[in-house]
């Protein structure tokens, strides 16, 4: 009698260590397929039978059903009407300025926690290319408006949240999806770099925590659509890039922690993307960084990072400056203080934001004698400012 | 299977019930334990089993006999688990043996005394081994694997039947392990914390009124979470518990707790001798070790290299990362014994260039800068005493004991 299933073998398929796409919150939201769903995608058909993908925590009563959207605008009918009663139009948003009027052109579908797929019709979810046009018109408007940037990010943040709530609901799980949350994933990684500019405003530093957060949640899904794809197929082209993202993240002192240290994550990964480029870039950048040899970590920072891994880092990298001052403070000679400029150079900074880096952290810099700035060592007075720090990109020479 | 006559299969089907209710009546939890325990396979097991696929109607025979049909909420599901598992289906196994678990826990929750414990151990290593293999089953079909999650949820429940006054609490301990087995399984460790404040903060227990064995794995699991999250001081302490409390003829466990108990004696300062990596063949480590001994750069990122992925998953792989500053501290201290043998006077004036030159003869690229720089972390952390004179490019020494041994702490942070 046959005790074991027939176990297929499958190309780069790890059985024991697949990760398991279920939440990490302890009632477990199911999907169960209602029926074969029609859509316009051109991805395979048997992914609809894949292991479901489970994201937000936040969509709060189960889902017992998949839904298929028919709603043809960026936000639906009664809702674009609701809030014209009420007059909850954004700015970008507003007909010809007007508060309380707006057009299928202008209105986006609002984040809302509360729904089960129960209460919910069809008109009301936006099928997938409605979606990709929606993400494709906020995009843009992240580019083009003259709105203060934190407005806009605002607003893109919570209207691609709701995007990614109709794709979960609708179990929309293939390439399509792939490319939009890496559109996504993007859009809070730029936003996590110029939000981090503005570092002197007080509600900035909630800003920033939440979008990190937003950002680590979006990588958290895009990982499952990952492991979803590489069942049939091999790494995503991008995927060992969107991996190091993560791991990146970590270089920040006051990331919102996803539950386990990275050690505890690293354990979950296959072998293909733990020997790509660009997460061995990531974890040596992490190595550096953790033994404090800010020499290589700069020049490696400078060598290897792509235009997003560095977009993601830049806002780490004075407190990782911080770090190399409080070291040089430490265990310089008294009497012989030391040289901006070649620090400067060390850091991948200017001299003069350097300057005020220093200043920031409480220590005093001087002239010598041949009119360089130098930092006099064994200062006492050295703190990292609660509020933070400015943001300096890299400067390469 | 030779062939079962309805008889006999009918013999064999009532023989098990009459065991469980006569368990039960005489409370006798080692008899109960055996009939509960579905994986092990027992010959006992497997003979109603195979009776159960001749004899169908196993549901009415429950239901007509009075005894029986008390704990038809245990046996019906119980005698389905039975068949699918002995035909391989794990799957419904798993599905029908939470059923009569759920069952038997309400049973357990009204008999006052603790006399079952030892049977709802066996139902929670039980649902989690079924539900091990039911996973298994599924993911190999391509389907949603939820199983384990569901044997998650259902410990919890038995961890709330035991936790309280009254002579159950002393089981909690162990489905505490069992849990921290399916979260460390399903990725989720995060959630073993909520295990460990109910056991350790909200003062239910006491740790001291625990089995011994269910205290060392409770402190193998806890002393790697602490390995994770890199506080070494606790994590030595945990799991040097578990190593002197584990009995002597365990050898595995042994070696499972000294895999993550090393790497944690390497960042106090401790090394392990020759002797211990060969005797518990935990081998990957030797070189890790001769490095820290010999200040051998080059040979721990090799052996980084070498085992990356055994590290990596098995978590230690960040913690022997951050042997490198104790590898240079123990470069430099040769230098500087060398640079005393040739000429004492000068012996605490370190040039830079000299360890670039080290380093350089090691294979591993450096410069001035590097060096520069990795003398300033050594400073700062404590791993030496001295200060730098960038302007002359020299390190100056303490003369007194500049190379600092860890002596049990970690390296300060």
């Amino acid at each position: 009698m046959d005790r074991e299933t027939n176990r297929p073998k499958k190309l780069g398929f790890r059985p024991s260590k697949a990760p398991n796409p279920s939440p990490s919150s302890s009632s477990p939201v199911r999907l169960r397929p209602r029926e074969e769903a029609k859509r316009d995608s051109t991805s395979s058909i048997h992914e609809r039978r894949n292991p479901v993908l489970d994201e937000d925590e936040e969509t709060g009563s189960p889902i017992f059903s998949y839904l298929v959207g028919t709603c043809p605008d960026m936000c639906p009918a009664k809702e674009r009407q609701q809030r014209e009663r009420l007059r909850d139009l954004s700015v970008f948003e507003r007909l010809h300025g007007d508060p309380s009027r707006t057009s299928p052109k202008l209105a986006v579908k609002k984040f809302c926690r509360t729904m089960s797929n129960a209460e919910l019709q069809e008109v009301e979810i936006r099928p997938l290319p409605v979606l990709r046009s929606t993400l494709k018109y906020l995009m843009n408007l992240v580019d083009t408006s003259d709105q203060p940037f934190e407005v806009v990010h605002d607003f893109v943040f919570d209207r691609t949240r709701s995007i990614r709530q109709d794709l979960t609901r609708q179990n929309i799980l293939d390439d399509e999806a792939i490319c939009m949350y890496e559109e996504m994933v993007k859009f809070h990684i730029e936003s996590h770099k110029k939000l981090a500019m503005c570092y002197t405003k007080t509600d900035l530093a909630s800003l920033c925590y939440l979008n990190t957060e937003q950002l680590m949640k979006c990588l958290a899904t895009l990982f499952k659509l990952y492991d979803i794809h590489r069942r049939s197929s091999s790494l995503h082209k991008n995927e060992a890039e969107f991996y190091s993202f993560y791991v990146l993240l970590h270089l920040g002192g006051k990331i919102p922690q996803m539950g386990s240290s990275l050690s505890l994550w690293y354990r979950k990964l296959t072998l293909s993307i733990l020997q790509s480029n660009e997460m061995r870039f990531s974890m040596t950048l992490i190595r550096y960084s953790r033994l404090g040899n800010f020499k290589r970590f700069f020049t490696r920072l400078e060598a290897e990072a792509s235009d997003l891994q560095l977009c993601l880092v830049e806002p780490f990298l004075s407190e990782i400056r911080a770090r190399a001052i409080s070291y040089v403070n430490h265990s310089g000679y008294k009497l012989q203080p030391y040289p901006l400029k070649h620090l400067s150079d060390v850091l991948r900074i200017k001299e003069s934001e350097l300057e005020e880096l220093c200043h920031v952290c409480g220590l005093e810099t001087t002239m010598d004698e041949a009119g360089m700035k130098t930092l006099p060592v064994k200062q006492t007075s050295f703190s990292l400012p609660k509020l933070g720090l400015p943001v300096h990109s890299l400067s390469t020479f | 299977m030779a062939y079962l006559s309805m008889g006999e299969a009918h013999r064999r089907i009532t023989d098990y019930l009459s065991r469980f209710c006569d368990a039960v009546s005489s409370q006798d939890a080692a008899t109960l334990s055996a009939l509960l325990a579905i994986s092990s396979n027992f010959a006992s097991l497997q003979a109603p089993a195979d009776a159960l696929n001749v004899f169908q109607d196993s549901n009415q025979l429950v239901n007509q006999v009075e005894r029986y049909a008390q704990f038809a909420e245990i046996l019906s599901p119980l005698l389905r688990c039975l068949q699918s598992y002995r035909l391989g289906r794990y799957s419904d196994a798993y599905v029908a043996f939470e059923k009569a678990a759920n069952a038997f826990l309400q049973e357990f929750r009204n008999w006052e005394t603790a006399w079952a414990m030892e049977a709802v151990y066996i139902l929670a290593l039980e649902i989690r081994l079924l539900a091990e293999k039911a996973d298994r089953e599924l993911s190999s079909s391509g389907k949603n694997t939820e199983k384990l999650q569901g044997a998650g949820s259902f410990l919890m429940k038995i961890f709330g039947a035991l936790a309280g006054k009254g002579p159950k609490r002393v089981g909690a301990l162990y489905v505490a392990c069992q849990l921290f087995k399916v979260y460390f399984k399903l990725g989720t460790v995060h959630l073993c914390r909520s295990v460990i404040r109910s056991i350790e903060t909200a003062r239910l227990f006491d740790l001291d009124e625990f089995p011994v064995k269910d205290k060392v794995t409770y402190m193998y699991y806890t002393g790697r979470l602490e390995v994770y999250n890199e506080n070494f001081t606790v994590a030595d302490q945990k799991l040097t518990y578990a190593l002197m409390h584990c009995s002597p003829n365990k050898e595995a466990n042994k070696r499972m707790i000294l895999k993550y108990l090393i790497p944690v004696k390497l960042s106090i300062g401790i090394l392990p001798k020759q002797w211990l990596l060969e005797k518990y063949n935990l081998m990957e480590y030797n070189e890790v070790v001769k490095a820290l001994k010999t200040g051998d750069l080059r040979l721990l990122r090799q052996a980084l290299r070498e085992h990356e992925d055994r590290f990596l998953r098995s978590g230690v792989y960040l913690v022997l990362e951050k042997l490198e500053l104790q590898v240079y501290q123990r470069l430099m201290k040769k230098i500087y014994v060398l640079q005393k043998q040739k000429d004492p006077s000068k012996a605490h004036q370190l040039k830079i260039e000299t360890a670039v030159k080290a380093l350089n003869w090691l294979g591993m690229d450096m410069d001035m800068d590097e060096a520069e720089c990795i003398m300033a972390i050594l400073i700062f952390k404590n791993l030496t005493k001295g200060y730098i004179s960038h302007k002359n490019k020299v390190v100056v020494l303490s003369k007194q004991d500049p190379f600092p041994k860890l002596n049990g702490k970690p390296v300060s942070s």
